[in-house]
């Protein structure tokens, strides 16, 4: 099949606001989303500029918003974004993720979305002295945290959340998910710490069930499910008086 | 995983003011059911806040039994009716969903969301309609005459 694939450009040495670009580009239904943009870059316009490695869903470089919804480009295939028997013709579109400012074309400035992320504390906060071996975690204690280490930091859902879209300053869905990730890390003992970060109105309570964040995640992570189990804890927490 | 570090800091545009800023709240993105429901709840929402605004105004007549009949007599004029019709939708809705909310956050039911959205919807339709009942009765008496409206559960 043909299709038309709408690509909204944006370069800053030229262009004063991003606008619309339309390319025919040979498809077939298994191919992926990414492979469209590959084409027009190699074979239409070198210009095109998008974020891309290892193109397998790993490295979380190509978050985009394809179709109107946010996606890895690389994750997801053409018979899913117009059909297995769809007609020549039917549109695709490409878009930065939303909110953010965009550098280059698909590319956006990712600078705000991992000051967030640093700003939760992403690493192990321990109080004693480290052990000689290994710290130990059983399975059980792995499998509550389980779901949310699988987070590639794509960006895909913080830029899908309303909240974000209203108050850039909202810390977000990806760096919420991190603090869940550490607090309830049994190995862990900064989660009154991190409570404090995310215990604020830039933090949990912004979060209002929205489930934008959920249908964005490419690794399909319960993120609102996550983000409530903090919820309940900054609630219990002594940090909760803080706020 | 994307990375972020020292020596490899997150990009930023070159010069300063090169991006173009896609600030807004209002951005065009799928509606799926979450930000369907959220969007309601928000409608629904400040529609209360008004309504209970204008309420209280109302209220204020209360130090005047004149004037407060008077006001209680146009309150029986079908745009009322449609009103008090809306009222309920609002606040069967608004009550619904919060329900929903508070099973989501408290009891951790995320994964059933959906189903969630549409059994309490289910619900909050059988309330607006037996709740609602009088109004419509009144409303299609007012519409297509007296007496055209059959007499249930009234």
């Amino acid at each position: 099949m043909d299709l038309t694939v709408e690509i909204k450009r944006y370069n800053p040495d030229e262009d004063e606001e991003p606008h619309w670009e339309s390319y025919e580009v040979p498809a077939e239904p298994l191919d992926s989303a990414l492979s469209l943009l590959l084409h027009v870059k190699w074979h239409e316009d070198g210009t095109l500029s998008f974020r891309k490695s290892c193109a397998h869903g790993i490295c979380g470089s190509d978050a985009m918003q394809i179709n109107g919804e946010n996606k890895l480009a690389c994750s997801v295939l053409v018979q899913d974004l117009v059909g297995e028997d769809a007609e020549d013709g039917s549109t695709i579109t490409f878009e930065p993720l939303p909110s953010a400012p965009v550098i280059k074309d698909l590319i956006i400035d990712q600078s705000r979305f991992f000051e967030k992320y640093r700003d939760v504390k992403p690493w192990l906060i321990t109080d004693g002295p480290a052990p000689e071996r290994e710290r130990e975690q059983s399975p059980e204690e792995h499998a509550m945290i389980e779901d949310a280490t699988k987070c590639i930091m794509c960006g895909a859902c913080t830029h899908a959340c309303p909240s974000t879209w209203a108050d850039p300053d909202y810390l977000g869905p990806a760096a919420m998910l991190k603090a869940y990730r550490y607090t309830f890390d049994t190995r862990d003992d900064g989660a009154e710490e991190r409570l404090d970060v995310v215990d604020s109105p830039d933090g949990l309570w912004k979060c209002y069930t929205i489930f934008n964040c959920n249908e964005a995640c490419p690794k399909d992570i319960d993120i609102t499910r996550w983000l409530s189990a903090l919820k309940r804890r900054a609630a219990t927490s002594q940090a909760s008086t803080n706020a | 995983m994307a990375v972020d570090t020292q020596e490899r800091p997150a990009p930023t545009a070159s010069k300063e003011g090169a991006t173009a800023e896609q600030d807004s709240r209002f951005q065009r993105y799928r509606i799926r059911t979450g930000m369907f429901a959220w969007m309601m709840h928000r409608l629904t929402g400040v529609g209360l806040v008004v309504y209970l605004i204008i309420h209280i105004w109302g209220l204020t007549a209360l130090t005047d039994p004149e004037t407060f009949n008077a006001l209680i007599a146009k309150y029986h004029s079908p745009i009322f009716k449609v009103g008090e019709f809306a009222l309920l939708v609002a606040v069967a809705y608004h009550a619904m969903n919060g329900l929903r909310i508070v099973l989501i956050d408290f009891l951790g039911w995320s994964p059933n969301q959906k189903k969630l959205f549409w059994t309490l919807g289910a619900v909050t339709a059988v309330i607006i309609l037996v709740g609602g009942w009088p109004s419509i009765y009144s409303l299609g008496e007012w519409i297509l005459g007296p007496g055209s409206m059959p007499t249930l559960f009234l």
